[in-house]
């Protein structure tokens, strides 16, 4: 509790001491977290893969993008972004998500590619080039132009998202879930009902990157399907099993350490002398060795590898 | 109407592609239970290979040697990934995967790549088609037929399939249920790397290609529960010609769409059949 | 049977032996012998660790302390029928074979004809008896000195397990073949073995002869009793 509480105060008092592009790795961060969460949820607790979870986050972004664009109030936008989002969600996974769990896995990989696809060819959704023009995101006549109000905008989205999924880890669905992605047959056996909990955790990891994709709309002012590559999905996976699955703390220590990282190697791979393709390259190369060594030696992730520590 | 043949023959063509890349799936799936994520890329290495090698090294040989760096590829990745349980393995395998592009950035660079296949071009109907794609169809369906005799006729088929099917009897009577399983990821490496090789010379490829060919791959793969072998043959075959199809008689940009959607439409279908069948193994 | 083997092969000799599946222990300190041509069983209730043991001599898992030496070839019979479903019948006795280059089945069918009808038949076909003679068929095929057979009678109608039993009798009595016998059945594996341990929570808690161990009252009330006769 007391990490918690340090936690949030330093996160909350950080904003005012960042830079401009500080303030914008602080935005990134949080967004990533978001989802992040919500894909520990679903790896962790729910046993499930997904690589599609960028999609989510595309159709949030997109859905506050169009909308607002069109003349609906900016914050009617955010507020469907999860919504839509989820339903999707909710759709795919309500055939899939009976099957194993690479089934999952391919079928939102597909889901992004055929996404990308569509987004791309689609003029309603401004085609390959993107969707330009959506307005900053004002609620009643106030209107968020600051990068430090976004900054603190996702600090607020997270703790959302953090509350949300704290009560359904403390729920009795929750505590079946842990079971389940111990053993489904023991958890079935027990009468949970696997299927439906597998699906409720999908739905709301989909909600999860949805409102992180809104908010990430309405800071931008821009989107584009090159936004939201495959690689971003993976991303996401190596965010959540660096920080340790099925805890809530780890997908947030999970993506702050990836973003934090990859910015790190981004600064190296562009100083002078470097070739042009260094940053690409080193960041392939860091998730890939990241993902193998942590799944291989690390299973649990950081988070719980260093709580184990501290008991013993 | 006159057009179709073409569209046939093409869509047979790049099916085989994905015919290869999903058995190369279903070799290592059936052995080890894990599912490859990697299988993309060894169709990329594969590929990259043959277009460096073809520079020195004559056609045939040239593609053999890239088919071969493949297997040896595939071996290393089923060393790594056989060191973690099913589940993990697939982790494993994504970041094997994209550590690949690192090497493959690295080496061959972020520009597409091909190469020179099977020259000059063959009417059928009224379509003028790539010879090369006979080629494909016409290398593809042999390795079908030989994977199948190996499986069934050797020794060392039916020791794979044993582990398949029971790897604690085959332990039981001192079968090498890990190294069995190195030789499927080997095999699936060889599988990947000829998609690669055959597809490269009409369909330009690049490092990040592999995502495509692994989703195609398991669409092929999935009709056939991932074990079989001859439905993957069968599921791949659709999915070109469905693409073909689409292509031709619709909108080029949407045949990756409807292929996918295909896949996806046929897992909601297994899953459905499963639940009314129950919580079943898969047939192999 | 190969030429190159010593007398006293188709031995097994168990010491101190120690399994553990992480924190947890299967087998503390286990000891048994298994003499040339003998039958010896091995009884116990279930999670023992009875098919730890096994496990552990046929390789399939490795001691964590102790020493396991078996002379001559061991073969397993598993327990549960545990056949290659997808391979005909002809094809899991030559898997059986493999490890020694061994793929006559002429030997295996003269033992048990009933393989030689099956032969071509898929084995995840075949009935429950069927598929357990395919597991002992499988075994034979590499020609062992000892045979370890974990739980034969599970699951299995009376006449079939009496068949199997009578072969077992056979093989053990014409071509010395030591045997290992798992069985929850107690009173069959008494009947048919001349020496048992007794296995409870992973430690040997009573062994002798078998007209002893029968005739022990703790033994005869866990194991014999519940059958009035």
């Amino acid at each position: 509790m007391k990490v918690l509480i340090a936690a949030a105060v330093v996160t909350l008092a950080l904003p005012v001491f960042l830079d401009g592009k500080q303030l914008g790795i602080y935005v990134l961060a949080g967004l990533a977290a978001m989802v992040t969460v919500g894909l520990s949820l679903l790896m962790g607790q729910a046993g499930q893969i997904s690589l599609g979870q960028a999609s989510f986050y595309a159709i949030g972004a997109y859905t506050a993008g169009l909308l607002s664009v069109h003349g609906t109030a900016p914050v009617l936008g955010l507020l469907a972004a999860p919504v839509v989002a989820a339903a999707f969600a909710a759709v795919v996974g309500a055939g899939v998500l009976r099957l194993r769990g690479h089934y999952l896995a391919f079928a939102t990989l597909a889901m992004q590619l055929i996404l990308l696809s569509v987004l791309a060819q689609s003029t309603w959704a401004g085609g390959a080039i993107g969707l330009q023009g959506i307005p900053r995101l004002s609620v009643g006549g106030f209107e968020l132009a600051e990068d430090i109000q976004y900054a603190y905008l996702v600090w607020a989205g997270l703790a959302v998202v953090l509350v949300v999924a704290h009560n359904l880890v403390r729920s009795r669905p929750g505590r079946g879930l842990r079971a389940l992605a111990t053993s489904e047959v023991a958890a079935a056996a027990s009468g949970v009902p696997v299927g439906r909990y597998r699906l409720a955790v999908f739905t709301l990891s989909a909600a999860f990157a949805g409102l992180a994709g809104g908010i990430y709309a309405f800071y931008l002012g821009y989107l584009g399907p090159g936004s939201f590559p495959v690689l971003l999905s993976i991303e996401y996976v190596v965010m959540a099993v660096v920080g340790g699955l099925g805890t809530l703390a780890g997908g947030v220590v999970g993506a702050v350490a990836i973003v934090l990282l990859v910015q790190a190697l981004n600064e190296l791979a562009t100083s002078p002398g470097m070739p042009s393709y260094a940053p690409s390259v080193l960041s392939y190369a860091v998730y890939g060795l990241l993902l193998v060594v942590v799944v291989l030696w690390l299973p649990r992730g950081i988070v719980p590898a260093l709580r184990g520590k501290e008991r013993t | 109407m006159t057009d179709l043949p073409g569209y046939l023959v093409t869509g047979l063509g790049t099916g085989c592609g994905y015919a290869l890349v999903g058995s190369g799936l279903v070799a290592v799936y059936r052995v080890t239970r894990v599912v490859n994520f990697a299988q993309g890329a060894f169709a990329v290495v594969g590929a990259m290979c043959a277009a460096s090698f073809l520079t020195a090294l004559p056609h045939g040989l040239g593609e053999l040697a890239a088919v071969a760096v493949a297997a040896v590829v595939g071996l290393l990745v089923g060393m790594v990934a056989l060191a973690t349980d099913p589940r993990s393995a697939l982790i494993v395998t994504l970041g094997l995967s994209v550590f690949a592009y690192a090497v493959e950035v690295l080496v061959w660079g972020d520009q597409p790549r091909s190469f020179a296949g099977l020259p000059g071009a063959v009417t059928i109907g009224d379509a003028r088609v790539q010879s090369h794609y006979l080629l494909v169809i016409g290398v593809t369906l042999p390795v079908f037929a030989g994977m199948a005799l190996f499986f069934t006729r050797t020794g060392t088929g039916k020791a794979l399939t044993a582990c398949a099917s029971n790897p604690y009897a085959a332990k039981v009577i001192g079968i090498d249920v890990r190294r069995m399983g190195w030789l499927a990821f080997a095999i699936g490496g060889a599988l990947g790397g000829l998609a690669g090789v055959l597809v490269t010379p009409v369909q330009q490829i690049t490092f990040d290609a592999d995502v495509t060919l692994i989703v195609n791959g398991f669409a092929a793969a999935i009709l056939g529960g991932l074990t079989r072998p001859a439905v993957t043959l069968a599921g791949g075959l659709l999915l070109g010609v469905t693409q073909a199809l689409v292509a031709g008689y619709g909108n080029a940009a949407h045949q990756t769409d409807v292929a996918l959607g295909l896949m996806i439409v046929v897992m909601i279908w297994r899953a459905a059949q499963r639940q009314t069948r129950g919580p079943v193994e898969e047939p192999v | 049977m190969s030429g190159a083997r010593g007398a006293d092969d188709g031995t097994v000799e168990v010491r101190d032996l120690v399994v553990r599946y992480g924190p947890a222990t299967a087998l503390d300190q286990v000891s048994l012998t298994v003499g040339p041509a003998e039958m010896v069983a091995l009884i116990g209730p279930n999670g023992a660790g009875k098919s730890t043991v096994v496990n552990t001599l046929s390789g399939v898992l490795k001691p964590s302390a102790g020493t396991v030496a078996v002379r001559g070839r061991l073969a397993h019979v598993p327990e549960g029928r545990q056949v290659f479903g997808d391979l005909t019948v002809e094809d899991n006795l030559r898997l059986g074979g493999r490890r020694y280059k061994l793929r006559d089945t002429g030997p295996v069918h003269a033992i048990l004809p009933r393989l030689a009808e099956l032969r071509h038949r898929r084995a995840g076909t075949l009935s429950g008896g069927e598929q357990q003679m395919v597991a002992v068929g499988r075994a034979l095929m590499s020609r062992p000195d000892v045979l370890a057979v974990d739980e034969l009678s599970l699951g299995l109608a009376p006449l079939v397990v009496a068949d199997l039993v009578r072969h077992l009798r056979e093989l053990n009595e014409t071509r010395g073949l030591a045997v290992l016998l798992i069985e929850q059945n107690a009173r069959l594996a008494l009947d048919l073995c001349s020496r048992a341990y007794v296995l409870e929570a992973g430690r040997i808690v009573a062994e002798g002869p078998s007209e002893e161990l029968a005739a022990d009252d703790r033994v005869s009330a866990a194991y014999l009793g519940g059958v009035h006769d």
